[in-house]
């Protein structure tokens, strides 16, 4: 069963925690240096809190739909200023309260990370982010590759995969640095006594590997966009208390669903008995029985 | 901001149902789009699906209005996009249309020329972004996919296992045009060895359908969408094709497809995952492709399966809307191609044209100098007073001269 994992929290599955942080890991050195660092679709900000916790920033732009998760956010970094907007970045006044935020001052880092797939229409963003990059922000953005497993999320508004992402590419400036993040799997054979960092050995990519996300950098940085890897331990204590949790949520989800179904049944079987003729409102097996000879 | 599509007319073509759609999409995005047609109504329009939400425009009413983005969508429609008040012009091309000409046709130079026009350029395919950028270095095409109306065609949540029963193939396509490779396909059915039905949707009612059990057509597309449920496979054995949309609107109802390596299939189709692509002009294969598909059920299933998948993650008309929109934002935003470039390429082209051109009249040239002694003797069988006595010899004569 598919597994929707749409707000990052400290009790998201790992595989998909280190694909986040893996993106705003790439991205820290643009985001480190910059008089502002934006981050659009910041949610509770763990993943960037993981990359950035230590890094001193300076002002930093949170932008969400979510007024809770926003407030969470930014509360682990280390920021000189922290603006929180909350914003649908689907619509002009979404985006132009985001530009408003910016501000004009020295341009810096915009970070978007699996933002687009969520809106209902994406050109008022894209619109912004090209004219933005053009005035000297770096911009790094993510798409997901749910096409190729034909994922038909509910939260996702359109549909990603590479022919989507090439369409995404087209409208971005000509030297957009894309990069493909594709998912790793590994084990740790720990020796009992010597359980201290591990390093692990070169790995080499497939070449014909799928990829689980898109990712395009533009703007005056985004030749800085480096290849790198990310390893995180398993938890599988934790996996294991969440996929029981979510399967016992389910069972009772479903059960209420079962009750509920009866309920409108028997609901609906009453309404018409109500609103049926008085003499076969009030018939009974027995009066039955009596009318016939 | 407003944009214009120009269409040479509204009959029934999946090109000029493309542009109905995008145009009725726009408008989500605070785009006014409006069609204009590039020539006088001759016949009735088809009835697209939501052609009615959509403002028709005559030419000299276009030139009436002025527009932000006006956008030429058939070779042929790339006259009258410099006549329309724009203050930009863009290309939305759905093929690279010269292919649809033969060799010697005239026109497959003019529709190759306006390719050289400096105007930015829309597509629906990769290939033919890819290959324009070739023909143009200077050129970054903007890529918008046909969305599939998933209203209509409306993916079934589980596929129903089919083991038994005849193979149920679509072909579909005008078995007048030369590239849809109709002929071929049913030429294919018609050397099956396994059971099979096929049903072959065409407007066109002055053919040889002989291998077809049913000639349907033209059908909407919710007849269309209602075939390709009861239908197994798609066959499609085109030589040219822009996107190439039907096998993936059959994909949609759970049909799997065999087509020839056709430019578009590469966009969706994967041999032995949703489909099986077989070899051009090999009717035999083909037969036994779709013969194999008849008698293996468990992997026609496997296929039919794969291409559900495709369809599921195939983009609806909304996404390709909104593609649309962010495309024609950044028409608008870029600046105007330089002429320069453009014009250089059309000469170099005009040049290209004139010198096969000489080739061809010298050649015609050469053989008129051949042929004139058979012209002689003809002239000679065909003399009157000779006719009554050459008569067995002018019979023979006739069999056997070149026409």
């Amino acid at each position: 069963m598919a597994d929707w994992q749409e707000r990052i929290t400290r009790d998201t599955k790992p595989s998909i925690r280190v694909e986040h942080d893996l993106r705003y890991a790439a991205a820290a050195p643009f985001v480190a240096g910059a008089a502002t660092w934006c981050d659009l679709g910041c949610g509770t900000g763990v993943a960037a809190a993981d990359a950035l916790g230590d890094t001193p920033l300076a002002r930093v732009v949170l932008v969400d739909a979510d007024a809770d998760a926003l407030d969470q956010a930014g509360r682990d970094l280390q920021a000189r200023d922290v603006v929180r907007v909350q914003a649908d970045l689907a619509t002009e006044e979404g985006v132009a309260a985001v530009r408003a935020a910016l501000g004009d001052g020295e341009p810096g880092t915009i970070t978007c990370f699996e933002v687009i797939e969520h809106l209902t229409t994406f050109v008022p963003l894209v619109g912004a982010l090209v004219e933005l990059g053009e005035q000297g922000w770096t911009v790094v953005l993510s798409v997901p590759n749910d096409a190729f497993w034909a994922l038909e999320n509910p939260y996702h508004e359109t549909m990603w995969g590479e022919g989507a992402f090439d369409e995404l590419r087209r409208l971005l400036p000509a030297d957009a640095v894309v990069a493909r993040q594709v998912p790793l799997d590994g084990s740790h054979l720990v020796v009992e006594g010597r359980d201290g960092p591990l390093e692990l050995p070169p790995v080499t990519p497939r070449p014909d590997a799928v990829p689980s996300h898109f990712i395009a950098a533009f703007g005056p940085r985004a030749g800085e966009l480096a290849s790198r890897a990310l390893a995180i331990p398993s938890d599988l204590d934790g996996r294991r208390t969440w996929e029981r949790q979510r399967e016992s949520t389910l069972a009772v989800l479903e059960a209420e669903l079962a009750e509920l179904r009866a309920y409108v049944k028997w609901s609906s079987e009453e309404f018409a008995r109500l609103n049926a003729p008085a003499e076969l409102r009030e018939q009974t097996p027995e009066t039955v029985a009596r009318r016939e000879p | 901001m407003n944009v214009a599509f120009l269409v040479n007319d509204l009959q029934l073509s999946g090109g000029v149902g493309v542009v109905v759609e995008h145009a009725r999409q726009l408008p989500r995005h605070g785009i006014e789009a409006a069609l204009v047609l590039a020539r006088e109504r001759e016949d009735p329009d088809w009835r697209f699906r939501g052609l009615g939400e959509v403002e028709v425009l005559s030419l000299a009413q276009a030139r009436e209005r002025r527009f932000d983005v006006a956008l030429a969508t058939w070779w042929a429609t790339t006259e009258p996009l410099f006549e329309l008040p724009a203050r930009r012009r863009a290309y939305f091309v759905q093929s690279l249309e010269d292919r649809f000409y033969r060799p010697d046709d005239p026109q497959r130079l003019g529709a190759a020329l306006t390719h050289d026009l400096p105007v930015d350029v829309v597509t629906e395919a990769r290939w033919i972004a890819e290959t324009l950028e070739e023909l143009r270095p200077d050129l970054r095409a903007l890529l918008v996919r046909n969305g599939v109306a998933k209203d209509v065609f409306t993916p079934p949540a589980e596929l129903d296992v089919r083991l038994h029963g005849p193979l149920r193939i679509v072909i579909e396509g005008n078995p007048h045009v030369w590239f849809k490779g109709v002929p071929e396909a049913l030429a294919a059915v018609r050397e099956m060895r396994e059971p099979r039905h096929v049903t072959l949707v065409t407007g066109a009612r002055d053919v040889d359908t002989t291998g077809a059990d049913e000639v349907v057509g033209p059908l909407t597309h919710e007849e269309m969408a209602a075939l390709y449920a009861r239908s197994d496979v798609v066959l499609k054995l085109s030589r040219v094709e822009g996107m190439f949309g039907p096998p993936l609107e059959g994909f949609h109802l759970g049909a799997t497809c065999v087509v020839t390596a056709v430019t578009g299939h590469e966009e969706y189709v994967e041999h032995g995952v949703n489909g099986l692509v077989v070899d051009w002009d090999d009717p035999r294969g083909t037969s036994r492709a779709l013969d194999l598909l008849a008698r293996d059920r468990a992997l026609l299933h496997h296929l039919r399966c794969g291409a559900l998948a495709t369809a599921r993650a195939w983009p609806s008309w909304e996404q390709a809307g909104t593609v649309m929109a962010a495309a024609l934002r950044e028409i608008a935003r870029r600046p105007e191609p330089a002429a320069a470039p453009g014009a250089a390429r059309a000469i170099a082209d005009v040049r290209a044209a004139v010198e096969a051109q000489a080739l061809v009249v010298a050649e015609r040239d050469r053989l008129r100098y051949r042929v004139k002694p058979l012209e002689r003797l003809d002239r000679v069988v065909e003399r009157a007073p000779l006719r009554w006595l050459l008569a067995p010899l002018r019979r023979v004569w006739r069999r056997v001269r070149p026409t």
